[in-house]
């Protein structure tokens, strides 16, 4: 009984499996792709940008779980967000169809995934630091955020970085806020946890006072969970890039000559408002200025 | 540094403490196995069961985020405790079970018909054979919960890994810290494994 | 060795089955009604879990624990097997070393410290390597006693009907070991499979790592990591009960 079941589990696996998230995305995509610009210049031979070409497809480094930015819905296999749909425009650019496949990546894993080839970008809320840049070429930065602050409703005694201080502080494992806090309050407890919906039910069970986290994602929870509340504004300025390969520049002018160019169109307005805009009031941001 | 320290400790203390309830949760449970009453047997079988074929991580995630839902609230040092410690439960429990039959049979039949009641052979004849027989199995269990506890440090305890891999983030030094905490998992399991050579020699 | 029960006996198990069963239902409706009142059992909470899409996505994650888990099976046993044939001051090191140092930090190890020395391995290898290192050295451990456990007259017997050395290790010492180690290769099968969910530290899109991106996307955490854990649990005692069938043949065939 025992081995029959297992090879009837077996058979059912490999049945279901496969087919990753190659159809592309619904509605909002098929908007935004009608209006995404298609390289036609010339292209080196040999170059990256030839080798994505070929190859039909482009590999992404990134995310299934971050909400508003690049989150899977295991449903329909379908990726959202605007680091996703900034990939799916990407590969449009390229290949001249929206062909992407997104590799899943950690902070831990994404420089060697570049290094050897993996993948050929990681758009994946990569700050820009000088250190990175000594190991990664980044492109943009395309879209700046900052750590912020949520705390439970009616919390008192914190209202400003500096608060957190021998506080007992939540913070994404991996992530630039634990640095953050660090920075701002040297006397602060971190405690780690993998994903944000993780981090947010450890602050609703009382697992820390605070939650620090960009601040896109934090006002993604808040409009979802009466329950949380932003403390001010952002305290940390972070630029994220699109990782390239270090030393690739030739692919990193071609990704900013884009990221220029989608900027200009008002198409990366776009990509914004049907994502981060959604939970984020206001007007769209006008895009950062390229640094190259 | 203090990082480091503190990561040690929290292993040192989670490995101690977590060993401990592990041997006492795994006794209770052995002993459900073995009693003559139905039903204690089948919930121990169960409790192993359940507790050997799900992995220790997601019991951690479980007990982590679940407990504070059915109102337990525990820092998160002893939820991982707890997850520990009832996980090598199971562990403890089939060893000292197999080291109770594995002389259960002919000395204890040959005690019966000495004239020894049950509990005189239960105390005098199997039991003695048996805690010379169970020390190594359990020192390979200490060892392996000495390694489990790393995963401790996934739902926010900051054991050694991940004060390691914290300070790898800062200092850049890979293989300098990493060998470092390699080197003290083991000095811990050569520690257990010194203690269990004394302890079954002091038993023999 | 117990002696047969009396009706005094039985009459005293009988009282103590039915206090158990009292106490156990007692905690157990302790506790739901504790997740009750915190919503947690409310039926839109768990409605997700019978529909088709939902599982889908979960057993998608189950067969990339199964390919993991296989390819980690078969190098360790290679391994392990390299390591038994050749029992010297290195091996028993290389052993007693994977033994004590934890998978996580031979993970680490292998996403932090082997990219700086220019090795960069796909992130299938990345969980798959380490699980192999430290799972060789226990089924070295298990191939030596299961050689060990052939009775030597055995070997004598066969070598005293002159045949060759290598002949009877084949034909005769190897298949009875084969034998007495199967319910542990199965046993160390399930420690395995349980390993590949340090899939969810390196983000290798397998089961536990699954449940955290749908737990992600519903919210639903509690709810995800209790139907992902009975998953684990229906896996793993179908292996179980294989490495039982197996132990109660090699019983029937010793007798």
């Amino acid at each position: 009984m025992g081995r029959l079941f297992v090879a009837a589990v077996l058979l059912f696996v490999a049945g279901c499996s496969g087919g990753e998230n190659a159809v592309p995305g619904g509605g909002k995509l098929d908007a935004l792709l009608a209006k995404a610009p298609v390289h036609t210049g010339e292209v080196t031979p040999g170059s990256t940008v030839d080798r994505i070409k070929k190859r039909g497809k482009l590999l992404i480094g990134g995310s299934q779980d971050a909400p508003l930015l690049s989150q899977l819905d295991p449903i329909s296999g379908e990726l959202t967000g605007f680091d996703a749909y900034l990939g799916k425009l990407l590969a449009q650019y390229i290949v001249g169809k929206p062909q992407t496949e997104l590799l899943s990546a950690t902070s831990e894993t994404r420089e060697p995934l570049l290094a050897n080839g993996t993948v050929d970008v990681i758009i994946q809320t990569y700050t820009i630091t000088p250190a990175r840049q000594e190991r990664v070429a980044f492109a943009g930065p395309y879209y700046r955020s900052g750590q912020a602050i949520a705390v439970r409703k009616g919390t008192s005694g914190i209202a400003k970085p500096a608060d957190l201080a021998g506080k007992t502080v939540i913070v994404g494992a991996n992530t630039p806020g634990v640095k953050a806090v660090q920075d701002v309050a040297p006397t602060a407890r971190i405690v780690e946890f993998g994903s944000d919906p993780e981090c947010l039910t450890a602050l609703k069970q009382g697992r820390g006072e605070a939650y620090v986290q960009d601040q896109a994602l934090l006002v993604a929870d808040a409009s979802k969970d009466s329950e949380l509340q932003l403390v001010g504004e952002p305290f940390t300025e972070d630029p994220y890039g699109i990782g390239l390969k270090h030393g690739d520049v030739e692919f990193q002018r071609f990704v900013n000559d884009w990221l220029r160019e989608i900027g200009k169109s008002g198409l990366w307005q776009d990509v914004w408002k049907q994502t981060i805009g959604t939970v984020v009031t206001g007007d769209a941001p006008s895009p950062p200025a390229i640094a190259s | 540094m203090s990082l480091v320290l503190e990561g040690f400790l929290n292993t040192v203390a989670l490995t101690l403490l977590s060993f401990a309830g592990a041997l006492v949760v795994g006794l209770v449970v052995a002993v459900l196995r073995i009693v003559p009453v139905p039903l204690l047997r089948g919930v121990g079988a169960v409790y192993v069961e359940v507790w050997r074929n799900v992995p220790l991580l997601a019991w951690l995630v479980l007990f982590v985020f679940g407990l504070p839902e059915v109102g337990v609230r525990m820092p998160l040092f002893w939820t991982a405790f707890t997850a520990i410690a009832l996980y090598e439960a199971a562990f403890v429990a089939e060893a000292l079970r197999s080291g109770v039959n594995s002389v259960a049979s002919g000395q204890g039949e040959a005690a019966r018909a000495l004239g020894l009641s049950f509990r005189q052979s239960l105390w005098h004849v199997i039991l003695p054979q048996a805690g010379r027989r169970v020390v190594q199995p359990l020192a390979n269990i200490a060892i392996a919960l000495t390694m489990a506890t790393a995963l401790a440090g996934v739902v926010g305890v900051v054991d050694m890994t991940r004060a390691a891999q914290r300070i790898n983030l800062e200092l850049a030094q890979p293989l300098l810290v990493f060998t470092g905490v390699g080197l003290c998992y083991l000095l811990m399991a050569a520690g257990i494994g010194f203690g269990a050579r004394v302890l079954e020699r002091r038993l023999a | 060795m117990f002696d047969a029960p009396g009706p005094r006996f039985r009459r005293r198990v009988f009282w103590v089955s039915v206090a158990s069963a009292l106490v156990l239902a007692a905690l157990a409706a302790l506790a739901l009604r504790q997740f009750a009142a915190n919503g947690q059992l409310d039926p839109v909470r768990w409605r997700p879990y019978l529909t088709w899409p939902v599982w889908r996505y979960l057993l998608g994650g189950l067969g990339s624990t199964v390919v993991a888990a296989f390819a980690t099976g078969v190098l360790a046993m290679a391994g392990g097997l390299l390591l038994a044939l050749r029992p010297n001051r290195f091996t028993r090191a290389y052993a007693e070393v994977m033994r004590t140092v934890p998978v996580l930090l031979l993970v680490y190890v292998m996403l932090f410290v082997l990219p700086s020395f220019g090795v960069n391995l796909p992130l299938f290898w990345k969980l798959v390597v380490p699980l192999a290192l430290s799972h060789a050295a226990s089924c070295a451990v298990i191939f030596r006693a299961g050689v060990g456990s052939v009775d030597p007259g055995q070997r004598e017997a066969g070598l005293s009907l002159g045949m060759p050395d290598g002949a009877v290790t084949r034909f005769v010492v190897l298949p009875q070991a084969v034998r007495h180690m199967t319910p542990l290769l199965v046993t160390q099968a399930v420690s395995l499979l349980k390993d590949t969910s340090l899939g969810y530290v390196v983000s290798y899109t397998e089961l536990l790592f699954n449940g955290r991106v749908l737990a992600n996307y519903n919210g639903l955490l509690i709810q995800t990591f209790i139907v992902v854990a009975f998953v684990y649990l229906v896996v793993n005692l179908a292996l179980s009960r294989v490495a039982h069938r197996l132990e109660a043949r090699r019983a029937r065939i010793a007798r």
